[in-house]
């Protein structure tokens, strides 16, 4: 690979990469940790030699892609230049689709997405409702670019707005750009990026840093792996542009160890874009020096809030300080240290391409440009989600997720993680921005959106977040290290039918206690699951406590599971399944649960089919059999 | 039973007139005390009071074992060290000083003696050290072997050691270390540290594998440590990359090559394991072969991950956290990876797998069980298919 010395350079190599791919018909397959959990290897292999073998070789590029969104129906191959879309892809379907499709040019409607509503194939990935409403901005490059080839990101632009930004602007109209297009950081604060720049770019002391936080620790949120693993150049080159806006020649991008493939990509395209001089020494011939240095954390939650993020590069315990100096000001080894989401960092180049003005043109007033969800849970599509601010949850829920899957009743979506709270059905029409969402008594976070229908305990749910949170807690501030210890017992004793009245006053009390005596964030905000939950359905709290019940049918010690003879009919699916073979065929061919063996894993009821659903949830406390 | 009888009997080692121990000293009443305590235990002992008189006993009497002093006027105790295991690499050294420097007793080390004594010395170390020389003699004798006493430690240890052998095999570690640039470290508090080091370890690792192979094992994991340090460049803020490292080849963060972090990096050893017990990702206890990750991610857990963990831990009769005691699987459970929309996720050796049905995990255990056989992980396996 040669270095680019100069912008011409740049261009020489993106318009021959142009013309070597000019005519030429393009397969992009989602390669990504979701696709590869379905087997998109062995598809990416098939298609390689199917190609080979019908002679096709030289006429067609086949591309191992990152995620385009729609993880659940990976793998996908999208065919270029009519925009074909097959989803769900096996190996053994990949023989048609090299003769026909590329070959002859038909569609194999079989493996077209259908239209749940109205059974109708829909050929293009634009004409699937799941990314009618959605803008791409960030997302939408994923989907041309080879995960390991920073070719192909040159060829559709990619560094064109660093070369913009090192040759044509100063420093300090590159900040003004970014703090004119009031971009909000995305990793949970939403606080102005322009600002932390100008900070770090104003606060004494050299050398300065800049980071990448790729430490997504939020359970339930993975468009940075997806960013990472798909188009990581896009991370680098807003990187490189904050690092010259700021006077930074050194950054460290902090990636989680739990994804491997986004650290494998990252650390190629680190090494290529260093082979093309646009890392290191004098890049593009601007003068302008940068590198960069990969961290993995090591699995903790707190890592990811910036001063312990820090205190880990620096190979400690990450744990946090108290920020009365900003890690702006001091951070990394007390050097002012600005520090970035990983989608914020990959909104820089678009910015700096398009202007202020268009960034501004989308979104609402205080929350602008575009945000990716990660729609999870109990939802018909599941997928990464890129939409302008001011969406409603209605319209990501309904339009875009295709709402509830088997005909469930729509019970809350669960925003910003630990940190964040849930939003009810009346909340549905909440315009989803940074603002509006705290109103509601939740948060933007990180992007997570966990959907939940009526079969999702919130009394659980409450206790999920609070164990997280009680195992993550760092233990440097006794309130939320004990206060949250005792919150969970309190939410043990409920979920096991042993609540006493006052459980829930003496949690809220609690709650109040440690946000107001944390330290960091993970503290102050630790108690908004529990709070929320008790805000919005204290019915099913009391329902605990009052009734030993779990309404939702979630909490074990509460429930039991019962086969009902009369529509039992015979499959023994249950028995096949059940871990324990709790599960036992009588006399008359009808299956029975042994309760002394039964660990209550909830299998015989998920697999009982649908014209049986023999299996029946009943509260522990009133089973009648 | 005196303790001459004692190493003699049944090892075909002969009584033949010779002497079994040359003692070499200028002080007259180190030598005497010596040649009495070695007597009254049924040792025949002959004394020199200088290097030169000392180089020509050991050659008219073939001992089986000689003590130096490194002191000495005329000959070094060095010299007479090194002519000593030019003329009969299998005669046993010991050294004895009253000058116990880093420097003096590497260099006696590296040029073959096998033990080390601090004036002034009890008489029950002075017997320890020379009835073990005494066995390292024997095999020697057995098969003549002209090699050094102190075999060079790439050599397979055949025979399982016992305790004390295993002390000695710590003295030789040392010897390694030096040849690991071992440098200005206390070298006594090393010498004692590694002497119960080696044990501990030599009794952990020998209830998995034969004994003898633990003090080398642990000399090679130091080496492949080392070469995770050196990547990158003793860099103390390295450390968790540096840890990460050590569990991806080990599989857990074995103790010893934690304490060769501390002493490679300066970093005193408390801090490490606070960094080894802060982070979830680092195992202070040797997990199984197969490791099996189960998501417990929001989006997961909404999906019956919870049911998920259940199955999997009645299916293997292990908790999360735990592993089974044939160390064949290890069970965690994980917090996010990010695989929101598969939930929920069960990974076996880093191939993930989307809601797996109880046959699935069955036979993901059976299959592992099969790799552990072959000696493949589970991906491998999977793979070959």
């Amino acid at each position: 690979m040669p270095r680019l010395n100069s912008v011409a350079d740049l261009e020489k190599l993106k318009k021959n990469l142009l013309d070597q791919s000019k005519d030429k018909k393009i397969v992009s397959i989602t390669n990504g940790t979701d696709g590869r959990t379905h087997h998109s290897q062995d598809v990416l292999r098939a298609f390689t030699d199917e190609i080979q073998r019908q002679g096709l070789s030289g006429k067609v590029i086949v591309k191992s892609t990152g995620c385009h969104g729609f993880c659940q129906k990976e793998p996908c191959a999208i065919i270029l230049p009519q925009e074909i879309c097959y989803v769900s892809l096996k190996p053994e379907d990949v023989p048609e689709v090299v003769s026909e499709t590329l070959v002859k040019g038909k569609l194999i409607e079989r493996l077209l997405y259908e239209d749940p509503n109205n059974s109708a194939r829909i050929t293009k990935e634009s004409g699937i409702s799941f990314y009618n409403l959605q803008s791409r901005i960030v997302l939408g490059n994923n989907r041309f670019i080879d995960m390991e080839n920073i070719d192909d990101y040159i060829a559709i632009g990619g560094y064109a707005a660093l070369s913009k930004a090192f040759l044509q602007m100063t420093p300090k109209q590159v900040l003004d750009e970014v703090k004119e297009a009031n971009l909000r950081g995305r990793g949970g604060g939403g606080f102005p990026a322009g600002r932390k720049w100008e900070t770090t770019r104003n606060a004494a002391g050299e050398p300065k840093y800049v980071i990448v936080n790729a430490d997504e620790g939020d359970p339930g949120a993975y468009m940075d792996r997806s960013l990472l693993e798909g188009n990581p150049h896009s991370v680098l080159e807003g990187l490189l542009i904050g690092a010259y806006a700021i006077g930074s020649h050194e950054g460290y991008i902090y990636v989680r160890e739990e994804y491997p493939l986004a650290l494998e990509n990252t650390e190629i395209a680190i090494e290529s874009a260093r082979q093309y001089g646009l890392l290191g020494e004098n890049i593009l011939g601007s003068g302008f020096d940068f590198d960069v240095t990969i961290h993995r954390g090591a699995g903790a939650f707190v890592s990811g809030e910036s001063s312990a993020l820090m205190s880990a590069i620096e190979g400690r315990v990450g744990e946090p300080r108290p920020k009365y100096i900003h890690t702006s000001v001091k951070g990394l080894w007390d050097k002012p240290t600005c520090l970035n989401n990983v989608e914020t960092w990959a909104n820089v180049p678009f910015i700096i391409n398009k202007g202020s003005d268009w960034f501004k043109s989308i979104g609402t007033e205080n929350s602008k440009g575009t945000k990716i969800f990660s729609l999870v849970g109990k939802i018909n599509n599941t997928g990464l989600v890129e939409v302008p601010m001011g969406i409603t949850l209605r319209e990501i829920v309904y339009d875009i997720g295709g709402g509830i899957p088997n005909g469930k009743k729509f019970k809350a979506v669960q925003t910003g993680g630990p940190s964040g709270g849930v939003l009810p059905e009346n909340m549905l029409d909440v315009h989803v921005d940074f603002d509006e969402l705290t109103k509601a008594g939740s948060m933007m976070g990180s992007g997570g959106m966990i959907v939940m229908d009526e079969n999702t305990c919130m009394v659980d749910t409450a206790r999920y977040y609070t164990e997280f949170l009680a195992q993550e807690s760092c233990g440097k501030c006794v309130p939320c290290r004990e206060g949250l210890r005792q919150m969970l017992r309190i939410l043990d004793n409920i979920t096991n039918g042993e609540g006493e009245e006052g459980d829930i006053e003496l949690l809220e009390e609690l709650s109040e206690f440690i946000q107001g005596a944390s330290l960091c964030a993970l503290g102050q905000t630790a108690p908004n699951p529990v709070l929320s939950t008790i805000k919005h359905f204290r019915d099913e709290y009391e329902a605990h406590i009052k009734e030993t019940r779990c309404p939702a049918g979630v909490c074990k010690a509460l429930i039991s599971y019962y086969i009902d003879p009369d529509k039992c009919l015979g499959c023994g699916q249950c028995a096949k399944n059940c871990p324990t073979d709790a599960i036992s065929k009588t006399e008359d061919k009808t299956y029975v649960i042994d309760r002394e063996n039964c660990i209550k894993c909830g299998i015989c009821l998920t697999v009982c089919p649908d014209k049986a659903k023999a299996v029946v949830l009943q509260d522990a406390l009133y089973a009648r059999y | 039973m005196c303790a001459r009888e004692q190493i003699t009997q049944g090892s075909g080692f002969q009584e033949s007139g010779m002497t079994d121990v040359v003692v070499i000293d200028d002080e007259e009443s180190i030598c005497e005390g010596c040649r009495q305590t070695l007597e009254t235990e049924g040792f025949r002992a002959e004394i020199a009071r200088n290097g030169a008189e000392g180089l020509k006993l050991v050659e008219r009497s073939h001992p089986k074992v000689v003590l130096v002093d490194l002191k000495m006027p005329g000959m070094s105790g060095m010299e007479v060290l090194a002519d000593i295991s030019e003329y009969d690499p299998s005669i046993v050294t010991i050294v004895i000083t009253g000058y116990g420097s880093i420097d003096s007793a590497v260099e006696t080390m590296k040029i073959g003696a096998s033990d080390f004594l601090t004036k002034p010395f009890a008489p029950e170390r002075l017997l320890e050290s020379v009835k073990r020389g005494m066995e390292l003699a024997k095999p020697a004798e057995e098969a003549e072997v002209t090699e050094r006493v102190v075999k060079p430690l790439e050599a397979p240890e055949k025979a399982p050691l016992n305790e004390q052998s295993v002390v000695l095999k710590g003295l030789e570690v040392l010897g390694q270390y030096y040849s690991l640039g071992f440098k200005e470290r206390q070298f006594f508090d090393e010498l004692r540290s590694l002497e119960s080091e080696a044990k501990y370890h030599a009794d952990r690792l020998g209830q998995v594998k034969e004994k003898g192979h633990a003090v080398l094992d642990i000399v090679r994991d130091l080496r492949l440590v080392d070469s995770i340090i050196q990547r990158y460049a003793y860099k103390k803020n390295a450390l968790i990359q540096i840890l990460l490292d050590i569990q991806m080849k080990f599989n857990w963060l074995p103790r010893h090559c934690l304490e060769w972090v501390s002493t490679r990096l300066n970093i005193p050893r408390t801090n490490i394991y606070t960094v080894a017990n802060f982070y979830e990702a680092l195992s202070l206890e040797p997990r199984g072969a197969h490791l099996i990750q189960i998501c417990t991610g929001t989006a997961c857990h909404v999906r019956g991950a919870a049911g998920l963990v259940d199955r999997v831990s009645s299916i293997l009769g292990i908790k999360p956290g735990q592993t089974d005691s044939e160390q064949l699987f290890t069970l965690e459970t994980v917090h996010c990876l990010g695989c929101c929309a598969l939930g929920p996720v069960i990974v076996v050796d880093g191939e993930y797998c989307s809601n797996p049905s109880t046959k699935q995990i069955r036979e993901i255990a059976a299959l592992c069980e099969v790799s552990c056989e072959k000696g493949e992980n589970y991906a491998q396996v999977e793979l070959g298919r």
